[in-house]
Protein backbone atom coordinates (compact mmCIF):
# COMPACT_ATOMS: atom_id res chain seq x y z
CA UNK A 1 0.00 0.00 0.00
CA UNK A 2 1.18 3.54 -0.78
CA UNK A 3 2.40 5.45 2.28
CA UNK A 4 -0.12 8.10 3.28
CA UNK A 5 -0.17 11.09 5.56
CA UNK A 6 -2.37 10.12 8.48
CA UNK A 7 -3.81 12.70 10.87
CA UNK A 8 -4.96 11.34 14.24
CA UNK A 9 -6.80 13.28 16.97
CA UNK A 10 -6.55 12.13 20.57
CA UNK A 11 -3.29 10.33 19.82
CA UNK A 12 -1.59 10.86 23.19
CA UNK A 13 -3.19 7.86 24.88
CA UNK A 14 -5.68 5.03 24.55
CA UNK A 15 -6.84 3.78 21.18
CA UNK A 16 -5.51 6.95 19.51
CA UNK A 17 -1.96 6.17 20.59
CA UNK A 18 -2.36 2.62 19.31
CA UNK A 19 -3.67 3.98 16.01
CA UNK A 20 -0.58 6.19 15.75
CA UNK A 21 1.64 3.17 16.39
CA UNK A 22 -0.24 0.94 13.96
CA UNK A 23 -0.06 3.56 11.20
CA UNK A 24 3.68 4.00 11.77
CA UNK A 25 4.21 0.22 11.73
CA UNK A 26 2.42 0.09 8.40
CA UNK A 27 4.81 2.65 6.98
CA UNK A 28 2.61 5.76 6.96
CA UNK A 29 3.59 9.30 7.90
CA UNK A 30 1.66 10.28 11.01
CA UNK A 31 0.84 13.60 12.65
CA UNK A 32 -1.35 13.79 15.72
CA UNK A 33 -3.01 15.97 18.32
CA UNK A 34 -3.70 15.23 21.95
CA UNK A 35 -4.86 16.96 25.08
CA UNK A 36 -1.62 16.30 26.96
CA UNK A 37 1.25 18.72 26.96
CA UNK A 38 4.21 17.52 24.88
CA UNK A 39 6.20 17.02 28.11
CA UNK A 40 3.55 14.61 29.49
CA UNK A 41 3.63 12.18 26.58
CA UNK A 42 4.62 8.55 27.28
CA UNK A 43 8.40 8.02 27.15
CA UNK A 44 8.14 5.70 24.17
CA UNK A 45 5.94 8.11 22.20
CA UNK A 46 7.05 8.07 18.54
CA UNK A 47 9.00 10.98 17.11
CA UNK A 48 6.23 12.60 15.06
CA UNK A 49 4.73 16.10 14.80
CA UNK A 50 2.45 16.56 17.82
CA UNK A 51 0.05 19.37 18.66
CA UNK A 52 -1.18 19.78 22.21
CA UNK A 53 -4.72 21.18 22.07
CA UNK A 54 -8.07 20.75 23.76
CA UNK A 55 -10.83 20.06 21.24
CA UNK A 56 -13.53 21.10 23.72
CA UNK A 57 -13.41 24.66 22.42
CA UNK A 58 -14.16 25.84 18.90
CA UNK A 59 -10.81 27.60 18.90
CA UNK A 60 -9.08 24.34 19.78
CA UNK A 61 -10.75 22.53 16.88
CA UNK A 62 -9.85 25.31 14.44
CA UNK A 63 -6.27 25.33 15.75
CA UNK A 64 -6.04 21.58 15.12
CA UNK A 65 -7.43 22.07 11.59
CA UNK A 66 -4.98 24.87 10.78
CA UNK A 67 -2.11 22.79 12.09
CA UNK A 68 -3.12 19.66 10.17
CA UNK A 69 -3.56 21.59 6.91
CA UNK A 70 -0.18 23.23 7.35
CA UNK A 71 1.66 19.97 8.13
CA UNK A 72 -0.02 18.03 5.34
CA UNK A 73 0.54 20.72 2.70
CA UNK A 74 -3.08 20.39 1.70
CA UNK A 75 -3.21 16.64 1.14
CA UNK A 76 -4.37 14.34 3.94
CA UNK A 77 -4.47 10.64 3.07
CA UNK A 78 -6.57 9.75 6.07
CA UNK A 79 -7.99 11.68 9.02
CA UNK A 80 -8.72 9.46 12.01
CA UNK A 81 -10.94 11.60 14.24
CA UNK A 82 -10.61 9.61 17.40
CA UNK A 83 -10.47 12.13 20.29
CA UNK A 84 -13.34 11.68 22.73
CA UNK A 85 -14.36 12.35 26.29
CA UNK A 86 -17.09 10.90 28.47
CA UNK A 87 -18.24 9.68 31.84
CA UNK A 88 -19.74 6.43 32.93
CA UNK A 89 -22.59 7.82 35.03
CA UNK A 90 -26.36 8.39 34.89
CA UNK A 91 -27.94 11.68 33.77
CA UNK A 92 -28.72 12.74 37.35
CA UNK A 93 -25.01 12.73 38.22
CA UNK A 94 -23.99 14.72 35.15
CA UNK A 95 -23.12 18.41 35.28
CA UNK A 96 -24.01 21.01 32.63
CA UNK A 97 -20.33 21.73 31.99
CA UNK A 98 -19.50 18.05 31.51
CA UNK A 99 -22.45 17.52 29.14
CA UNK A 100 -21.34 20.52 27.08
CA UNK A 101 -17.75 19.30 27.06
CA UNK A 102 -18.56 15.75 25.95
CA UNK A 103 -20.72 16.98 23.07
CA UNK A 104 -18.07 19.54 22.08
CA UNK A 105 -15.23 17.03 21.90
CA UNK A 106 -17.13 14.01 20.59
CA UNK A 107 -19.35 15.77 18.05
CA UNK A 108 -18.77 19.48 17.47
CA UNK A 109 -14.96 19.29 17.12
CA UNK A 110 -15.37 16.53 14.54
CA UNK A 111 -17.96 18.59 12.66
CA UNK A 112 -15.52 21.52 12.58
CA UNK A 113 -12.59 19.31 11.53
CA UNK A 114 -14.57 17.61 8.74
CA UNK A 115 -15.68 21.02 7.49
CA UNK A 116 -12.18 22.51 7.58
CA UNK A 117 -10.29 19.47 6.27
CA UNK A 118 -12.65 18.90 3.32
CA UNK A 119 -10.35 20.55 0.74
CA UNK A 120 -7.41 18.34 1.82
CA UNK A 121 -9.40 15.10 1.86
CA UNK A 122 -10.02 14.75 -1.89
CA UNK A 123 -9.23 11.13 -2.79
CA UNK A 124 -8.55 10.46 0.88
CA UNK A 125 -10.26 8.82 3.83
CA UNK A 126 -12.15 10.27 6.78
CA UNK A 127 -12.74 7.89 9.68
CA UNK A 128 -14.89 8.90 12.62
CA UNK A 129 -14.26 6.73 15.66
CA UNK A 130 -17.58 5.97 17.36
CA UNK A 131 -18.46 3.39 19.97
CA UNK A 132 -20.67 0.33 20.27
CA UNK A 133 -22.51 2.44 22.88
CA UNK A 134 -24.10 4.41 20.01
CA UNK A 135 -27.15 2.15 20.15
CA UNK A 136 -27.98 3.50 23.62
CA UNK A 137 -26.52 2.83 27.06
CA UNK A 138 -28.30 3.49 30.37
CA UNK A 139 -24.99 3.78 32.23
CA UNK A 140 -23.60 6.54 30.01
CA UNK A 141 -26.44 8.36 28.25
CA UNK A 142 -24.51 11.50 27.29
CA UNK A 143 -21.51 9.64 25.86
CA UNK A 144 -23.80 7.21 24.00
CA UNK A 145 -25.83 10.08 22.51
CA UNK A 146 -22.68 11.86 21.37
CA UNK A 147 -21.52 8.71 19.58
CA UNK A 148 -24.96 8.12 18.05
CA UNK A 149 -24.83 11.69 16.76
CA UNK A 150 -21.41 11.01 15.26
CA UNK A 151 -22.89 7.93 13.59
CA UNK A 152 -25.73 9.92 12.02
CA UNK A 153 -23.28 12.62 10.97
CA UNK A 154 -20.95 10.16 9.24
CA UNK A 155 -23.86 8.31 7.67
CA UNK A 156 -25.01 11.49 5.92
CA UNK A 157 -21.52 12.71 5.09
CA UNK A 158 -20.49 9.34 3.57
CA UNK A 159 -23.32 9.68 1.07
CA UNK A 160 -22.62 13.36 0.37
CA UNK A 161 -18.91 12.82 -0.23
CA UNK A 162 -19.20 9.46 -2.02
CA UNK A 163 -16.86 9.30 -5.00
CA UNK A 164 -14.57 11.95 -3.56
CA UNK A 165 -13.66 10.97 -0.01
CA UNK A 166 -14.19 7.63 1.72
CA UNK A 167 -16.10 8.46 4.90
CA UNK A 168 -16.41 5.73 7.53
CA UNK A 169 -17.88 5.58 11.00
CA UNK A 170 -16.06 2.85 12.91
CA UNK A 171 -17.49 1.66 16.21
CA UNK A 172 -14.90 -0.19 18.30
CA UNK A 173 -16.08 -2.76 20.81
CA UNK A 174 -14.77 -2.83 24.40
CA UNK A 175 -11.00 -2.37 24.32
CA UNK A 176 -8.53 -2.54 27.21
CA UNK A 177 -7.22 1.01 26.86
CA UNK A 178 -8.12 2.05 30.40
CA UNK A 179 -10.77 4.43 29.03
CA UNK A 180 -13.60 2.77 30.94
CA UNK A 181 -11.78 3.25 34.27
CA UNK A 182 -10.89 6.85 33.48
CA UNK A 183 -14.55 7.44 32.67
CA UNK A 184 -15.52 6.25 36.14
CA UNK A 185 -16.58 2.67 35.47
CA UNK A 186 -15.59 0.28 38.24
CA UNK A 187 -13.43 -2.59 36.97
CA UNK A 188 -15.16 -5.96 37.04
CA UNK A 189 -14.87 -9.48 35.67
CA UNK A 190 -15.94 -8.32 32.18
CA UNK A 191 -12.62 -6.48 31.82
CA UNK A 192 -10.87 -9.79 31.15
CA UNK A 193 -12.90 -10.06 27.96
CA UNK A 194 -11.92 -6.62 26.67
CA UNK A 195 -10.03 -6.69 23.39
CA UNK A 196 -6.32 -5.91 23.23
CA UNK A 197 -5.65 -2.36 21.97
CA UNK A 198 -3.03 -3.29 19.41
CA UNK A 199 -5.04 -5.66 17.19
CA UNK A 200 -8.07 -3.38 17.66
CA UNK A 201 -6.09 -0.40 16.36
CA UNK A 202 -4.89 -2.45 13.39
CA UNK A 203 -8.45 -3.55 12.57
CA UNK A 204 -9.71 0.05 12.84
CA UNK A 205 -6.89 1.33 10.63
CA UNK A 206 -7.50 -1.40 8.03
CA UNK A 207 -11.21 -0.51 7.94
CA UNK A 208 -10.43 3.22 7.71
CA UNK A 209 -8.10 2.76 4.74
CA UNK A 210 -10.19 0.18 2.90
CA UNK A 211 -11.83 1.31 -0.34
CA UNK A 212 -14.61 -1.25 0.05
CA UNK A 213 -16.92 -2.07 2.94
CA UNK A 214 -19.91 -0.41 4.56
CA UNK A 215 -20.00 3.24 5.56
CA UNK A 216 -20.69 2.35 9.18
CA UNK A 217 -19.02 -0.64 10.79
CA UNK A 218 -18.77 -2.21 14.20
CA UNK A 219 -15.19 -3.32 14.85
CA UNK A 220 -15.48 -5.80 17.66
CA UNK A 221 -14.63 -9.39 18.58
CA UNK A 222 -15.37 -10.92 15.18
CA UNK A 223 -13.36 -8.39 13.21
CA UNK A 224 -10.43 -8.13 15.64
CA UNK A 225 -9.95 -11.79 16.52
CA UNK A 226 -10.53 -13.18 13.05
CA UNK A 227 -9.13 -10.49 10.80
CA UNK A 228 -7.22 -12.05 7.87
CA UNK A 229 -4.69 -9.21 8.12
CA UNK A 230 -3.89 -10.28 11.66
CA UNK A 231 -3.01 -13.81 10.62
CA UNK A 232 -1.06 -12.60 7.64
CA UNK A 233 1.11 -10.37 9.82
CA UNK A 234 1.59 -13.13 12.36
CA UNK A 235 2.81 -15.44 9.63
CA UNK A 236 5.22 -12.82 8.35
CA UNK A 237 6.67 -12.03 11.78
CA UNK B 1 -54.42 19.44 36.35
CA UNK B 2 -51.91 18.05 33.86
CA UNK B 3 -48.94 20.37 33.45
CA UNK B 4 -47.33 20.27 30.03
CA UNK B 5 -43.98 21.70 28.98
CA UNK B 6 -43.31 22.07 25.24
CA UNK B 7 -40.07 23.34 23.75
CA UNK B 8 -40.35 25.06 20.39
CA UNK B 9 -44.06 25.59 21.05
CA UNK B 10 -44.17 28.74 18.93
CA UNK B 11 -44.45 27.15 15.50
CA UNK B 12 -44.95 23.96 13.54
CA UNK B 13 -45.56 20.75 15.45
CA UNK B 14 -44.91 22.47 18.80
CA UNK B 15 -47.60 25.04 18.07
CA UNK B 16 -50.05 22.30 17.11
CA UNK B 17 -49.25 20.41 20.32
CA UNK B 18 -49.65 23.53 22.46
CA UNK B 19 -52.94 24.46 20.77
CA UNK B 20 -54.40 20.99 21.33
CA UNK B 21 -53.30 20.94 24.96
CA UNK B 22 -54.82 24.36 25.57
CA UNK B 23 -58.09 23.19 24.04
CA UNK B 24 -58.30 20.28 26.46
CA UNK B 25 -59.83 20.77 29.88
CA UNK B 26 -57.52 20.02 32.76
CA UNK B 27 -54.29 20.78 30.93
CA UNK B 28 -52.05 23.75 31.48
CA UNK B 29 -49.34 24.48 28.96
CA UNK B 30 -45.96 26.12 29.38
CA UNK B 31 -44.12 26.89 26.16
CA UNK B 32 -40.38 27.40 25.79
CA UNK B 33 -39.51 29.17 22.55
CA UNK B 34 -36.80 31.38 21.14
CA UNK B 35 -39.45 33.77 19.85
CA UNK B 36 -41.43 36.04 22.18
CA UNK B 37 -45.05 34.96 22.84
CA UNK B 38 -47.63 35.32 20.11
CA UNK B 39 -50.61 37.42 21.19
CA UNK B 40 -52.78 35.92 23.82
CA UNK B 41 -50.35 33.20 24.85
CA UNK B 42 -49.67 33.09 28.57
CA UNK B 43 -47.16 30.87 30.38
CA UNK B 44 -44.41 31.42 27.85
CA UNK B 45 -40.68 31.26 28.54
CA UNK B 46 -38.50 32.95 25.96
CA UNK B 47 -35.29 30.96 25.83
CA UNK B 48 -32.81 29.90 23.16
CA UNK B 49 -32.28 26.12 23.47
CA UNK B 50 -28.94 26.55 21.71
CA UNK B 51 -27.65 29.25 24.06
CA UNK B 52 -24.20 28.20 25.30
CA UNK B 53 -24.23 30.69 28.24
CA UNK B 54 -24.77 29.15 31.65
CA UNK B 55 -26.61 32.29 32.88
CA UNK B 56 -29.58 31.82 30.59
CA UNK B 57 -29.88 28.18 31.68
CA UNK B 58 -29.82 29.09 35.39
CA UNK B 59 -32.57 31.61 34.73
CA UNK B 60 -34.57 28.92 32.88
CA UNK B 61 -33.96 26.52 35.74
CA UNK B 62 -35.42 29.00 38.28
CA UNK B 63 -38.44 29.73 36.09
CA UNK B 64 -39.15 26.02 35.58
CA UNK B 65 -38.83 25.31 39.31
CA UNK B 66 -41.53 27.92 39.91
CA UNK B 67 -43.86 26.54 37.21
CA UNK B 68 -43.29 22.79 37.62
CA UNK B 69 -43.38 19.93 38.30
CA UNK B 70 -44.51 18.71 34.87
CA UNK B 71 -46.55 15.65 33.94
CA UNK B 72 -45.73 15.80 30.25
CA UNK B 73 -42.56 17.22 28.74
CA UNK B 74 -42.25 17.39 24.95
CA UNK B 75 -38.73 18.06 23.66
CA UNK B 76 -39.75 19.37 20.29
CA UNK B 77 -37.61 22.44 19.49
CA UNK B 78 -35.45 21.89 16.45
CA UNK B 79 -33.72 23.68 13.60
CA UNK B 80 -32.10 22.47 10.40
CA UNK B 81 -29.28 23.48 8.04
CA UNK B 82 -29.54 21.94 4.57
CA UNK B 83 -27.16 21.83 1.63
CA UNK B 84 -23.76 20.33 0.86
CA UNK B 85 -22.09 19.94 4.25
CA UNK B 86 -18.93 21.85 3.36
CA UNK B 87 -20.85 24.70 1.72
CA UNK B 88 -23.06 25.50 4.74
CA UNK B 89 -21.20 27.71 7.25
CA UNK B 90 -19.91 25.62 10.14
CA UNK B 91 -21.57 27.98 12.64
CA UNK B 92 -24.98 26.94 11.24
CA UNK B 93 -24.11 23.25 11.73
CA UNK B 94 -22.98 23.88 15.30
CA UNK B 95 -26.20 25.78 16.04
CA UNK B 96 -28.19 22.76 14.85
CA UNK B 97 -26.24 20.42 17.14
CA UNK B 98 -26.73 22.76 20.09
CA UNK B 99 -30.43 23.52 19.67
CA UNK B 100 -31.45 19.97 18.77
CA UNK B 101 -29.22 17.93 21.09
CA UNK B 102 -27.27 19.90 23.69
CA UNK B 103 -30.35 21.96 24.62
CA UNK B 104 -32.59 18.96 25.34
CA UNK B 105 -29.78 17.35 27.38
CA UNK B 106 -29.36 20.46 29.47
CA UNK B 107 -33.11 20.87 29.93
CA UNK B 108 -33.49 17.22 30.98
CA UNK B 109 -30.60 17.62 33.38
CA UNK B 110 -32.43 20.54 35.03
CA UNK B 111 -35.73 18.65 35.20
CA UNK B 112 -34.09 15.57 36.75
CA UNK B 113 -31.77 17.49 39.03
CA UNK B 114 -34.55 19.67 40.41
CA UNK B 115 -37.05 16.84 40.51
CA UNK B 116 -39.46 18.56 38.15
CA UNK B 117 -40.93 15.43 36.55
CA UNK B 118 -43.97 13.94 38.29
CA UNK B 119 -44.16 10.24 38.96
CA UNK B 120 -46.23 8.55 36.27
CA UNK B 121 -45.50 11.39 33.87
CA UNK B 122 -43.87 11.18 30.47
CA UNK B 123 -41.10 12.71 28.44
CA UNK B 124 -41.52 12.76 24.67
CA UNK B 125 -38.50 13.17 22.41
CA UNK B 126 -39.29 14.56 18.96
CA UNK B 127 -36.59 13.06 16.77
CA UNK B 128 -36.88 12.37 13.05
CA UNK B 129 -37.45 9.67 10.46
CA UNK B 130 -33.81 10.36 9.52
CA UNK B 131 -32.84 8.05 12.40
CA UNK B 132 -33.94 5.17 10.17
CA UNK B 133 -33.16 6.52 6.72
CA UNK B 134 -30.13 8.79 7.13
CA UNK B 135 -30.32 12.35 5.82
CA UNK B 136 -27.61 13.34 3.32
CA UNK B 137 -27.86 17.07 2.76
CA UNK B 138 -28.50 17.73 6.45
CA UNK B 139 -25.57 16.01 8.17
CA UNK B 140 -25.70 18.12 11.34
CA UNK B 141 -29.46 17.68 11.62
CA UNK B 142 -29.18 13.91 11.14
CA UNK B 143 -26.45 13.87 13.80
CA UNK B 144 -28.55 15.76 16.32
CA UNK B 145 -31.65 13.63 15.77
CA UNK B 146 -29.69 10.36 16.04
CA UNK B 147 -28.22 11.67 19.29
CA UNK B 148 -31.66 12.58 20.60
CA UNK B 149 -33.09 9.16 19.73
CA UNK B 150 -30.15 7.47 21.45
CA UNK B 151 -30.72 9.65 24.52
CA UNK B 152 -34.35 8.49 24.66
CA UNK B 153 -33.25 4.85 24.36
CA UNK B 154 -30.63 5.29 27.08
CA UNK B 155 -32.97 7.05 29.53
CA UNK B 156 -35.96 4.79 29.00
CA UNK B 157 -35.16 2.25 31.70
CA UNK B 158 -33.48 4.52 34.29
CA UNK B 159 -36.40 6.99 34.26
CA UNK B 160 -38.94 4.21 34.47
CA UNK B 161 -37.16 2.75 37.46
CA UNK B 162 -36.37 6.02 39.21
CA UNK B 163 -39.74 7.72 39.06
CA UNK B 164 -42.11 5.68 36.91
CA UNK B 165 -41.56 8.22 34.15
CA UNK B 166 -42.37 7.03 30.64
CA UNK B 167 -40.04 7.93 27.82
CA UNK B 168 -41.32 8.08 24.26
CA UNK B 169 -39.54 8.56 20.97
CA UNK B 170 -41.35 10.13 18.03
CA UNK B 171 -39.77 9.96 14.57
CA UNK B 172 -41.91 11.97 12.16
CA UNK B 173 -41.22 12.18 8.46
CA UNK B 174 -41.67 15.48 6.62
CA UNK B 175 -44.55 17.53 8.04
CA UNK B 176 -46.43 20.42 6.51
CA UNK B 177 -44.71 22.99 8.75
CA UNK B 178 -42.81 26.22 8.03
CA UNK B 179 -39.64 24.37 9.07
CA UNK B 180 -40.09 21.51 6.59
CA UNK B 181 -41.14 23.86 3.80
CA UNK B 182 -37.96 25.88 4.30
CA UNK B 183 -35.75 22.81 4.00
CA UNK B 184 -37.56 20.70 1.39
CA UNK B 185 -36.07 20.54 -2.11
CA UNK B 186 -37.59 22.91 -4.68
CA UNK B 187 -40.74 21.63 -6.27
CA UNK B 188 -41.52 19.19 -3.43
CA UNK B 189 -45.25 18.76 -2.92
CA UNK B 190 -46.55 20.08 0.40
CA UNK B 191 -49.70 17.94 0.18
CA UNK B 192 -47.59 14.79 0.45
CA UNK B 193 -46.33 15.92 3.87
CA UNK B 194 -48.22 14.96 7.00
CA UNK B 195 -50.32 17.56 8.82
CA UNK B 196 -48.64 18.53 12.13
CA UNK B 197 -52.05 18.67 13.85
CA UNK B 198 -52.49 14.97 13.03
CA UNK B 199 -49.06 14.12 14.47
CA UNK B 200 -49.84 16.19 17.56
CA UNK B 201 -53.10 14.27 18.05
CA UNK B 202 -51.23 10.95 17.79
CA UNK B 203 -48.65 12.06 20.34
CA UNK B 204 -51.19 13.34 22.85
CA UNK B 205 -53.52 10.35 22.43
CA UNK B 206 -50.69 7.76 22.67
CA UNK B 207 -52.57 4.62 23.60
CA UNK B 208 -50.72 2.02 25.62
CA UNK B 209 -47.70 4.30 25.85
CA UNK B 210 -45.65 2.64 23.18
CA UNK B 211 -41.99 3.67 23.17
CA UNK B 212 -41.60 4.40 19.47
CA UNK B 213 -44.07 6.36 17.38
CA UNK B 214 -43.53 6.81 13.64
CA UNK B 215 -46.56 8.78 12.47
CA UNK B 216 -48.12 7.93 9.11
CA UNK B 217 -48.08 4.84 6.89
CA UNK B 218 -45.52 6.27 4.44
CA UNK B 219 -43.08 7.13 7.23
CA UNK B 220 -43.55 3.70 8.80
CA UNK B 221 -42.72 2.03 5.50
CA UNK B 222 -39.61 4.17 5.08
CA UNK B 223 -38.55 3.35 8.65
CA UNK B 224 -39.00 -0.37 8.08
CA UNK B 225 -36.99 -0.20 4.84
CA UNK B 226 -34.26 1.80 6.62
CA UNK B 227 -34.10 -0.76 9.39
CA UNK B 228 -33.75 -3.66 7.00
CA UNK B 229 -31.39 -1.96 4.53
CA UNK B 230 -29.80 1.04 6.25
CA UNK B 231 -27.15 1.87 3.67
CA UNK B 232 -29.37 1.25 0.64
CA UNK B 233 -31.97 3.58 2.16
CA UNK B 234 -29.37 6.32 2.73
CA UNK B 235 -28.21 5.95 -0.87
CA UNK B 236 -31.80 6.33 -2.04
CA UNK B 237 -32.10 9.45 0.16
CA UNK B 238 -28.95 10.70 -1.54
CA UNK B 239 -30.49 10.22 -4.97
CA UNK B 240 -33.99 11.53 -4.32
CA UNK B 241 -33.17 14.29 -1.83
CA UNK B 242 -29.52 15.36 -1.65
CA UNK B 243 -29.09 15.81 -5.43
CA UNK B 244 -32.17 18.05 -5.49
CA UNK B 245 -31.02 20.11 -2.53
CA UNK B 246 -27.68 20.93 -4.09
Amino acid sequence: MKAKLIFVTGGASGLGLELVRAARRNGHRVICTGRRGAQDLPVDFPDIPYLSCDLASEDGAHMAADWALQHSVGQIGCALLNAADGYFRPMTLETPDAITRVLSVNLEANMILAHRLYPALGGGHLALIGSVAHKGAAGMPVYAASKAALDGFGRALAEEWRGRTYVRVLHPGPTATGMAERAGRRPNAADKLFLAPRPMAQAVLDAALATTGRDRQVISYGRVLFSPARWRRKGAA
Amino acid sequence: MTRVLITGGGSGLGQALAAQCRAQAGMSVCVVDIAPPADGASDWITHDMGDPANDSWSALSDTLAAKGPFDLVILNAGINATGRYEQVPVAAHLAVARVNLLGPMRLLHILLHKNLLTSGGRVVFISSLSVFTGYPGAASYAASKDGLACLARSLRKPLRKAGNIHVQLVCPGPMDTPHATRHAPEGARADRRIDPAKVARMILAQPGRRFLLVPGAGARMAAAAGRAFPQTMTRIMGKVLFRKLT
